[in-house]
């Protein structure tokens, strides 16, 4: 087998921007005709997204999320050249406190991984096997050693520095960002979650959150200035409510919000929240679901099954996942990352939106989950609340080779959730960003088999569990 | 000594622990090396280090923690499900890693124990982190006092450090004896002398290290092929130290938490005893867990590798053993920078399926470096 090479050009960040400046050129409300003029010039694998992406009933909202991956990795890349430090963060640090400053922007580990996923042409294998032929364990996690691969191969884009805020929820992230920062020779600021969640514990938190801060602002040379964090807060919060709005439109059945929102949702929360774009994008889907809702609009003939995803999805062929669920009557109705339960900002002072954006932080996925004091308790009740309340039938663990944590106590939450709420459990096994692991084709098969062996038959027409 | 020791190390329920518990004395369980035992030992309790030696069977572990789950921790809590390890009286619990906590919070789920408790400990050290876990150490005093119905006040916490630094001298003092020019105890000796240590209690423990100093001052092994450090997660592996012993590879010295990571380093300097254990504990913890600290332990290594004069490094750790699988990266690279020759061991634990491959690599590393 021949050694991964690559040349110059070849970097994740530097390859997605381009293709993303290509789809940025997308227009609003294309015909099903350019669609498909568009598609045909299209790699395999590139293509394989974007009709995902721009099926009729999500379209135009897709183009938007486009575009505004492209806006992010844009401000990366061109403010980095104006003087703007580039902070690599896992997808669980909120990145609006990193756009309360003036000088600083944030790029997501997990999002860059996915975006080069869908995106490029043999997806992100290359960066993967890049990041083994180091020596790296090929049990580590996908979701950022495709992008740490990419920054290893020093050819990428370079980051000013890494915030890691995964310690005490992730173990894997937590130590590979560590690696980055030390194998890059660039900073590592970081901030532990204790697994306490007693007044004590959260008290800790918040002493570590402010250290950050002040880490953040002397790297940066910047204190933390008061008007601009209320700005940002200010979208940050009308975000959150759109992102509710959109948690209660989720209740209706048929559910009238589109799968694949579910990765609009928390790609947009990882990204952009604190922008104006995130508002745009969310009230976008909010306005989708509506009119859906008025429409009574679903993919297929009835809504046959309502799911939640306890942790990932698979992001490796998004079609085959969110598209095809829909059209077989099976609603995804969120995952793991979309249990942020964002809440509102206090804008009053400094003090409260520090103490507010601390809050935040805290209540991340995986670190409000994975870094409490019981794996398996928090990560039950939000399971259980979020299944109750958007009405599913049944629950789907993807089963991330690489989330040992959650791995560790998905027994525990799987038991459990049947005996207190009735709702069966299908455990998946696969890697959420590779495909080599687990095709597509044989998880389709696997969900279509515990969807009509098991939760079609308890589901009464009311929609409940019967 | 060390010869009964071989015949009674890899039992977990020791005739120690028996006649213990015999005694009317109680036993709580810990796995980490940053529980501070001596908190346990002052409330009269045993304190006793959870191992698996190398168990091979998880089929009842595997029906709660899963095959992407290190098997060291399976193995322990299939010991812990199938009744083995009935005898303790409780858990404490520490956040030494993902999996080790998915090992306790699936024991504790199934087995219940009337007495569990969670010590929380920070992943850096700095004067708050250390507050904090002082702060922890004062609260498990005050579980296992509420629980136990026992008191632990300073005169017994001091008497209890103070034993543990006669231990930490000893085991130097054994350190030595293997790592001269003409070892004295071999890899795979010292191993089960510390997994028996960590089954005892510390008075114990202080005098049966005595009986050995003593015993193998004079003593001469045979020569080897090569002086090797061993390095790498948490393994009770006595087996494969000896298998890897016998093909010419003398663990010269090592820095595993069943070694010298569990005792070496460990000093403070504060004069309040919960304090002066916080210090201990935290600031001397040389496990990847640790952030922000990775200088630290190469150092520790460095320093070690030298003291033991070795011509090569193993660094073993179990598939699936995030924090040192990452670790073992920086290490090889570091190591080799300073011409310290490194093999990389990624195994499964207790796996006699493994054996065959792993003798094959480290002959061949054998042969590699010359030995």
């Amino acid at each position: 087998m021949p050694a991964t090479q690559l040349r110059e050009y070849e970097g994740l960040i530097n390859r997605v921007s381009e293709i993303f400046t290509i789809a940025d050129k997308l227009p609003y409300n294309m015909t099903d005709e350019e669609v498909e003029g568009v598609l045909h010039i299209l790699p395999g694998d590139l293509e394989k997204t974007l009709r995902a992406f721009l099926s009729p009933r999500v379209r135009n909202n897709s183009v938007q999320f486009l575009k505004m991956i492209k806006a992010w990795l844009t401000g990366a890349r061109e403010g980095q050249q104006h003087g703007k430090k580039v902070f690599l963060v896992p997808f669980n640090f909120p990145v609006e406190a990193l756009y309360c400053f003036e000088n600083a922007w944030p790029v997501t580990s997990e999002v860059l991984s996915t975006m080069g996923v869908a995106a490029l042409e043999g997806q992100g294998e290359r960066y993967w096997d890049y990041a083994m032929g180091l020596g790296l364990p090929d049990f580590a996690c996908s979701a950022n050693m495709i992008e740490v691969g990419s920054a290893l191969t020093s050819i990428d884009f370079v980051p000013d520095a890494v915030i890691s805020d995964c310690f005490g929820s992730c173990d894997i992230n937590s130590k590979t960002h560590e690696f980055l920062a030390r194998y890059m020779d660039i900073p590592l600021i970081f901030l532990e979650k204790p697994v306490d969640d007693t007044e004590r514990g959260i008290n800790q938190y918040y002493r570590y959150f402010n250290t950050m801060v002040e880490e953040i602002e002397e790297f940066l040379g910047e204190r933390l200035d008061e008007q601009r964090m209320r700005d940002v807060i200010g979208l940050a919060n009308q975000a959150s409510e759109l992102f509710w709005e959109l948690w209660d439109l989720h209740k209706f059945s048929p559910c009238p919000v589109p799968n694949i929102f579910s990765l609009f949702t928390y790609g947009t929360r990882f990204v952009a929240w604190g922008t104006e774009r995130a508002v745009e994008i969310m009230q976008s889907m909010v306005d989708t679901a509506r009119e859906r809702l008025e429409n009574g609009s679903y993919p297929s003939e009835r809504e046959m099954v309502r799911s939640m995803w306890s942790y990932t999805s698979y992001y490796f062929d998004m079609a085959g996942l969110f598209n095809w669920m829909e059209e077989n009557g099976i609603t995804h109705l969120g995952d793991g990352l979309n249990l942020v339960f964002p809440r509102i900002v206090d804008t009053t002072s400094r003090e409260t939106m520090l103490k507010g954006l601390a809050e935040i932080a805290r209540n991340m996925p995986m670190t409000r989950q994975m870094g409490a004091s019981s794996m398996s308790v928090q990560w039950l009740d939000d399971i259980m609340y979020a299944s109750k309340e958007l009405n599913a039938d049944c629950v789907i663990y993807c089963g991330h080779h690489s989330c040992k944590q959650t791995w560790s106590g998905a027994s525990i939450v799987r038991s459990e959730l049947m005996k207190r709420a009735k709702i069966p459990t299908l455990f998946l096994q696969g890697d959420s960003w590779i495909r080599r692991m687990t095709p597509m084709s044989v998880l389709q098969e696997t969900i279509n088999e515990f969807v009509n062996t098991i939760v079609k038959k308890r589901r009464t027409p009311a929609g409940t569990v019967g | 000594m060390v010869n009964t020791l071989q015949e009674q190390s890899t039992d977990i329920y020791t005739e120690y622990v028996r006649d213990w518990k015999e005694k009317g004395g109680k036993v709580l369980g810990y796995a980490c090396i940053a529980t501070p035992v001596e908190v346990i030992e002052a409330a009269g309790i045993l304190p006793y280090r959870i191992k698996a030696f190398g168990h091979p069977d998880t089929e009842l572990g595997d029906a709660y923690l899963a095959r992407f789950n290190c098997r060291f921790c399976r193995s322990c809590l299939q010991l812990g499900l199938d009744g083995t390890y009935d005898f303790l009286d409780g858990l404490l619990e520490t956040n030494g890693c993902d999996h080790l906590r998915g090992m306790f919070e699936n024991w504790q789920h199934v087995i219940k124990h009337d007495f569990f408790h969670y010590l929380k400990v920070p992943h850096f050290v700095r004067d708050d982190s250390l507050d904090y876990f002082e702060e922890e150490l004062a609260l498990m005093c005050q579980a296992i006092c509420e629980h136990f119905e026992v008191d632990i006040n300073e005169q017994k916490l001091s008497q209890a450090i103070a034993t543990y630094d006669d231990i930490q001298a000893k085991l130097k003092k054994l350190y030595e004896l293997r790592e001269r020019s003409d070892p004295a105890v071999s890899g795979a000796e010292v191993m089960r002398i510390i997994c028996t240590g960590s089954s005892m209690r510390g008075e114990d423990f202080n005098a049966l290290l005595d009986k050995i100093l003593a015993e193998k001052a004079a003593a001469k092994l045979p020569a080897s092929r090569a002086r090797m450090i061993l390095l790498g997660s948490a393994t009770d592996e006595i087996d494969l130290v000896a298998d890897m012993e016998s093909q010419g590879a003398f663990i010269a010295t090592d820095a595993l938490c069943f070694g010298s990571r569990s005792f070496w380093s460990k000093s403070g300097e504060s004069t309040e005893p919960v304090r002066l254990l916080a210090e201990k504990y935290l600031s001397n913890l040389f496990c990847p867990r640790m952030f922000a600290e990775y200088d630290k332990r190469r150092e520790f290594i460095l320093q070690t590798a030298e003291r033991a004069n070795v011509d090569g490094a193993v660094i073993v750790y179990n598939k699936f053993c995030d924090l040192h699988g990452v670790e073992a990266v920086s290490l090889r690279m570091d190591l080799e920078k300073n011409g310290i020759p490194v093999l990389v061991l990624e195994k499964d634990y207790g796996s006699k399926a493994d054996s065959g491959r792993i003798k094959t690599r480290v002959q061949a590393f054998l042969e590699r470096i010359g030995g």
